[in-house]
C-alpha cells in the first residue's frame, strides 16, 4: 500500500510535475523526410558538437575495453547465441513462460502495437493503478505507450534522467543510450528552474540532484514500476535489466506492481549466455567494464522477502517482429540495442538520431524502421547510407547491417517504392553502358560538356544535371597531360 | 485480446532461419570480465571496484564493526537500516553501531513504511557473492531486500572472501545465485548518469556513495 | 609479365589523369601493360542502389571484355571497383551463365597498390622522391571489403623525403557513397567537411586516396572552400615521385 503521497522522503512533488508533458502523438517518419529532418539537427550547432563528440568519444572507448582480449571469438559467441535463440524462438518463447508462470509472473501477449496499448492500459485499470514510474524501455516508444496510459487518467513519470527530461520537453529521444545527446544543459537547466519554480543553479550536479529529489518522491509513492527488458532468460522465466542510474532497480522493488514490456527477440536460452552478451551490450554500449546495475527479475515478491512488487506482469511483445523470422532479414532481430552502430557511423554523426524518424536511430534504425513500420512509410532509409561498413565491423553481434541495408534497396525497388524516374534512369544507363561503343561515345560527350562548363578543371557553376553536386562542392575534373 | 495459443502459433508457422546451434559452454574466450589467469580475487575485486568510485576497505574479521561505523560516521549518516544477509556480522555492527549513537533498524521492519524508508542516511548488507572482473557485488531479493542495497544515499556491503567469484562465467555457471528468491541483482559502484552534456554525475537514483568491506580469510 | 589496366567509368570521364600516371608507374618498372578493349563499367552504381539487372547487364559486358582467356592480373585503380568485381560479382551472376566466367575474373582482379606493394622493393630502386607532407585517406570499400590498409601505406614510404601523416579520422567514411552524395547532398557535404576539418589538424600538403569516387568528392568539397591541400591518386604521386 503505497504511502500518502506528501510524507514520504525526497521533495513532494512540485505543480509543474503534477502532469508531465506529453509524448508528441505521430513519429515524424509519416509527415517529413530524411533530409527535413537532418536539416534541422545540422541547422543546430551545439547538437552537430554534441553528437559527434559523445559518439566518437564512445566509439574509442568500446575499442579500448577489448584491448588484450579475444574480442572477436567473443562477438562470434554472442553471434552464435543469438542466432540459435532467433531460429528457435518458438521452443524458447514457450520454456520462458513455463518458468515464469510457475515463478508467479502473469504472462500477456501483444501482437501488434496496439494490443500492447491496450493490455498495459487495462492493467492500470484493473489495479487501480493511478502513478507509474518508468525505466527507460525502448520497445514502449515503439508502441507510443506513455500517451496510452495518458488517456486512461494515468500520471506517468520517467526516472531515466535524460527520458525525464525527453518527456518533459514534449520531445523524442535522440540515441538508444544516450536520449538527450542532442541538448545542451541550459535547455535543462530552463527546464528544471521553470518545473522547480525557481532559478536553479546551471550545473549538471544541481540539476541531477533536482531530478533526483522529484522521481525519488515517484519511486516511493508510485502504484507501478514499468519497465523493458534487455534479455529475457529462457532457463529461469527471468527478465533481465541494465541501468547505470539505478532506476531499473528501483522501478521494480518499490511499486506493487512491476509491468515489463519487452520484444520476443529478446530472449536468450541461458544465464550463462549473460556471461557473453553482458560484457559485449556493455562494452559497445557506453565502454564500461559492467553497467552499474544488472537486475534479473523473476517473478513476484516471495515470503519473507522484505519488499517487492506483489504482481508481476510481462507483456510479450511482437509488433512486426515474428514477421522477420526464416527471412532476409532475420538477422536484424539479433540486435541487443547497444548504440554501438549509432556511434561509428558517419552519417548518425551528423544528422543524430531524430532523423530517421522513428524510435531507433542510425544503421540499426535505418533497418529495422522499415521493417517494422512497412514501406510504404520508411523505403528512403535504406538509402540513408553511404553503405560505407563501419556498423558491420562494431556490431557485438555480428549483424550484416551494410548487407541488410542494400537487401533493403533491392526490396524497395521490388515492392515498387522507387521513383520512376530513377528506375527509368538506371533502365537507360544499363541500356547504354551494357554496350561498348555506346559507353565510348557517353562517356566522351560526358568529358566534353564538362571541359565545356569547367574553369581551370574546375566545374562550380550550377549545371542542371549537376545540381545537387554543385551546390556545395565543386567538380573536380583531372586535366589530361600526357 | 491474444492468447498464448494464437500468439505463439503465429510464431511457430513462420520458415525457420539457419540454427547454428547451442554455444557450446566450454569455450569460454578471453572476455573483460573474466579473472586472467594467476590474478588474486579480491585484488581484482578492489581494482575494479575503485575504477567504478567504490571506495574499498580490507580488514580482517574482528575489525569488521568498527569499519563499518567508521564509514557511517565520516558519511553523517544518522538513520541506519541492516539487511538480513549482513550476517555473520549483523549482531557486532548493531551494536557497534549503536554504541556510536546512531539510529539502527532493521531493513525488514522498516520496508512496509515509505516515509521511513525513504529517510534512510544508510544500508549495510552483505551479499550473495562478488565478481571480481567487473567490481560488482550481488544482492538478493531474499538477503538484501530489493531496494535494501539501493534506498539510501550511501550502501555499505560486506563480502567475505570466499564470496568472491572470478568473474561472469563463474558467476551464472556456479550455483552461488541459488536461493536468491524473486530477483538478484549486480551492483558495481555509485550510481551514476552523463545524460546532461556527459558530465558524470554520482548518486542519481542508487547510492552516490558505495564502500565495499572485504573481510579476509582467517 | 603484362597485366592489364582497367581504367572504371570514373577513370573515363573525371579521372583520366589517374590512369595515365598508373600506366607510367608500370612503365617505370617496366611492366607491360594494355587497357582491355570494350571494359565500360563494374556495375556497382546500380548495384549499391538496389537494381540488380542493369547492373549486371553493364558488368556483363565488362565482364565478357576481361574474359580474354588470359591469365593476365586486372589491375584496378579504384578500391570500390575491385571490391565490386572481387566480392560482389559472384552474387551478381549467379545462376546465370556468366557465374564461371565471374569466378576466373574474381581470381585475377588486383587493387592498384596492392599489386604496387608487391614491388617496392623494384619501386626503391628507383629513386622515387617528393618533399611533402602526406595524410592517406582509407575508403570505405578498400579498408572494409578487401581488407586493405598497410599496401598504399607501404608504397608511399618508398618515396625520400615523404613524411607520411596519420591522420586521426583516416578510416571515416568520405560521404560519397555514389547516388547518396545526389540524393543527401547537404550530409555528403558535412560528412566531407569532418575530413577536412581533420586534414587541417594534421596539416597536410596533400591527401592521398585510391579510390577516385573519394577524391572526386574530398578535391570538390576543398576546391569549394578553398582548402589548400591537393587530393591526389596514389598512382599519380607515384608517377610524380618518379618523374
Amino acid at each position: 500500500m503505497s504511502a500518502t503521497r506528501d510524507d514520504v522522503g525526497g521533495t513532494p512533488l512540485p505543480p509543474g510535475w503534477a502532469k508531465p508533458a506529453h509524448q508528441p502523438d505521430a513519429f515524424e517518419l509519416t509527415t517529413t523526410t530524411f533530409e527535413e529532418r537532418s536539416a534541422k539537427t545540422m541547422a543546430r550547432p551545439f547538437a552537430r558538437a554534441a553528437i559527434a563528440n559523445a559518439t566518437d568519444h564512445a566509439a574509442a572507448l568500446t575499442t579500448a575495453k577489448f584491448v588484450g582480449t579475444d574480442h572477436d571469438a567473443l562477438r562470434d559467441q554472442a553471434r552464435q547465441i543469438r542466432a540459435h535463440a532467433i531460429a528457435k524462438l518458438p521452443d524458447y518463447l514457450d520454456q520462458w513462460i513455463d518458468q515464469a508462470e510457475e515463478n508467479g509472473t502473469i504472462v500477456h501477449y501483444a501482437a501488434d502495437e496496439s494490443e500492447a496499448r491496450r493490455i498495459v492500459a487495462q492493467i492500470c485499470t484493473d489495479e487501480g493503478i493511478q502513478r507509474v514510474v518508468k525505466s527507460k524501455s525502448m520497445a514502449s516508444e515503439e508502441v507510443s505507450l506513455n500517451s496510452a496510459l495518458e488517456a486512461v487518467g494515468v500520471d506517468i513519470y520517467e526516472t531515466d534522467l535524460g527520458e525525464f527530461v525527453v518527456q518533459a520537453m514534449g520531445d523524442r529521444p535522440g540515441h538508444v543510450i544516450a536520449p538527450i545527446l542532442h541538448r545542451t544543459k541550459d535547455e535543462v537547466h530552463e527546464l528544471f528552474s521553470t518545473m522547480a519554480g525557481h532559478e536553479l543553479p546551471n550545473e549538471a550536479e544541481a540539476l541531477t540532484a533536482f531530478a533526483r529529489q522529484g522521481l525519488r518522491h515517484a519511486f516511493l509513492t508510485a502504484d507501478a514500476g514499468i519497465s523493458g527488458g534487455n534479455f529475457l532468460i529462457a532457463e529461469t522465466g527471468e527478465v533481465l535489466l541494465v541501468t547505470n542510474e539505478g532506476n531499473g532497480r528501483l522501478t521494480t522493488a518499490l511499486p506493487d506492481t512491476h509491468i515489463a514490456l519487452v520484444g520476443i527477440e529478446k530472449l536468450v536460452p541461458r544465464r550463462s549466455d549473460l556471461a557473453v552478451l553482458l560484457p559485449l551490450l556493455t562494452g559497445h554500449g557506453t565502454g564500461q567494464q559492467i553497467t552499474t546495475y544488472v537486475t534479473v527479475a523473476s517473478g513476484p515478491r516471495r515470503e519473507a522477502e522484505a519488499d517487492g512488487p506483489k504482481r508481476m506482469h510481462v507483456v510479450l511483445l511482437d509488433a512486426g517482429r515474428s514477421a522477420l523470422l526464416g527471412g532476409e532479414f532475420e538477422e536484424a532481430l539479433h540486435c541487443i540495442r547497444c548504440g554501438a552502430c549509432q556511434n561509428v557511423c558517419p552519417v548518425y554523426r551528423q544528422v543524430g538520431g531524430h532523423a530517421y524518424g522513428w524510435v531507433y536511430g542510425g544503421p540499426i534504425g535505418a533497418v529495422l524502421t522499415p521493417l517494422f513500420r512497412g514501406q510504404a512509410e520508411a523505403s528512403e532509409l535504406a538509402q540513408a547510407t553511404t553503405l560505407c561498413g563501419a556498423c558491420d565491423d562494431v556490431c557485438p553481434v555480428k549483424i550484416p547491417l551494410h548487407d541488410l541495408l542494400l537487401g533493403l534497396r533491392r526490396r524497395t525497388d521490388q515492392d515498387g517504392f522507387v521513383p520512376r524516374g530513377e528506375r527509368l534512369a538506371f533502365a537507360l544507363w544499363g541500356q547504354i553502358w551494357s554496350r561498348p561503343l555506346l559507353y565510348r561515345a557517353s562517356t566522351a560527350v560526358a568529358r566534353g560538356s564538362l571541359r565545356t562548363l569547367a574553369h581551370d578543371g574546375v566545374v562550380s557553376a550550377k549545371a542542371p544535371m549537376l545540381r545537387r553536386w554543385t551546390a556545395g562542392r565543386d567538380l573536380v575534373v583531372e586535366r589530361l597531360q600526357r | 485480446m491474444t492468447d498464448r495459443a494464437s500468439f505463439l502459433a503465429g510464431i511457430r508457422s513462420t520458415p525457420r532461419g539457419v540454427d547454428p546451434g547451442l554455444l557450446d559452454r566450454q569455450s569460454a574466450p578471453d572476455a573483460p570480465t573474466q579473472l586472467r589467469g594467476g590474478e588474486d580475487r579480491s585484488d581484482r575485486l578492489q581494482a575494479e571496484a575503485e575504477a567504478a568510485s567504490t571506495v574499498v576497505h580490507r580488514v580482517g574479521a574482528s575489525d569488521v564493526e568498527t569499519t563499518v561505523v567508521g564509514i557511517l560516521i565520516g558519511a553523517g549518516a544518522q538513520k541506519i537500516a541492516l539487511t538480513t544477509d549482513l550476517e555473520p556480522f549483523a549482531g557486532a555492527v548493531r551494536a557497534a553501531a549503536v554504541t556510536a549513537g546512531l539510529d539502527v533498524g532493521t531493513y525488514g521492519e522498516i520496508a512496509p513504511d515509505r516515509a521511513q524508508t525513504g529517510a534512510l542516511d544508510a544500508t549495510v548488507t552483505g551479499c550473495l557473492a562478488a565478481v571480481a572482473a567487473t567490481g560488482s557485488i550481488v544482492t538478493s531479493a531474499a538477503g538484501a531486500g530489493r531496494a535494501g542495497a539501493l534506498i539510501a544515499p550511501t550502501h555499505v556491503c560486506v563480502v567475505r572472501d570466499d564470496q568472491i567469484v572470478g568473474g561472469l562465467h563463474e558467476l551464472f555457471d556456479g550455483d552461488v545465485l541459488a536461493g536468491a528468491g524473486s530477483l538478484f541483482a549486480l551492483q558495481s559502484g555509485p550510481s551514476r548518469s552523463a545524460d546532461i552534456e556527459k558530465v558524470l554525475i554520482l548518486g542519481v537514483h542508487g547510492p552516490g556513495n558505495v564502500h565495499l568491506v572485504i573481510v579476509a580469510p582467517h | 609479365m603484362a597485366v592489364q589496366l582497367f581504367p572504371t567509368c570514373l577513370g573515363d570521364v573525371v579521372a583520366q589523369q589517374t590512369v595515365v600516371d598508373a600506366e607510367r608507374v608500370l612503365d617505370a618498372l617496366g611492366i607491360r601493360h594494355r587497357r582491355p578493349i570494350g571494359a565500360t563499367c563494374c556495375g556497382q552504381p546500380a548495384f549499391n542502389s538496389g537494381h540488380d539487372a542493369p547492373a549486371r547487364a553493364v558488368a556483363k559486358a565488362t565482364l565478357k571484355a576481361l574474359d580474354d582467356g588470359s591469365d593476365e592480373p586486372i589491375l584496378v585503380p579504384s578500391g570500390s571497383c575491385t571490391s565490386m568485381i572481387r566480392l560482389h560479382w559472384r552474387e551478381l551472376f549467379h545462376g546465370t551463365p556468366e557465374a564461371e566466367a565471374a569466378t576466373r575474373i574474381t581470381r585475377r582482379v588486383r587493387e592498384l597498390s596492392s599489386y604496387l606493394a608487391e614491388h617496392t622493393e623494384a619501386l626503391s630502386a628507383l629513386n622515387p622522391s617528393l618533399a611533402v607532407r602526406v595524410g592517406y585517406h582509407d575508403s570505405c570499400h578498400m579498408l572494409r571489403e578487401l581488407r586493405i590498409k598497410e599496401a598504399p601505406r607501404d608504397v608511399l614510404r618508398t618515396i625520400a623525403g615523404l613524411e607520411l601523416v596519420e591522420l586521426e579520422a583516416s578510416e571515416r567514411c568520405c560521404g560519397f557513397g555514389g547516388t547518396f552524395s545526389g540524393r543527401y547532398p547537404d550530409v555528403s557535404v558535412a560528412m566531407a567537411d569532418a575530413k577536412i576539418d581533420d586534414m587541417e589538424v594534421a596539416r597536410i600538403d596533400v591527401l592521398v586516396s585510391s579510390d577516385p569516387g573519394c577524391l572526386l568528392q574530398l578535391a570538390g568539397r576543398m576546391s569549394r572552400q578553398g582548402t589548400p591541400v591537393r587530393a591526389v591518386h596514389l598512382a599519380t604521386l607515384v608517377a610524380e615521385a618518379l618523374a
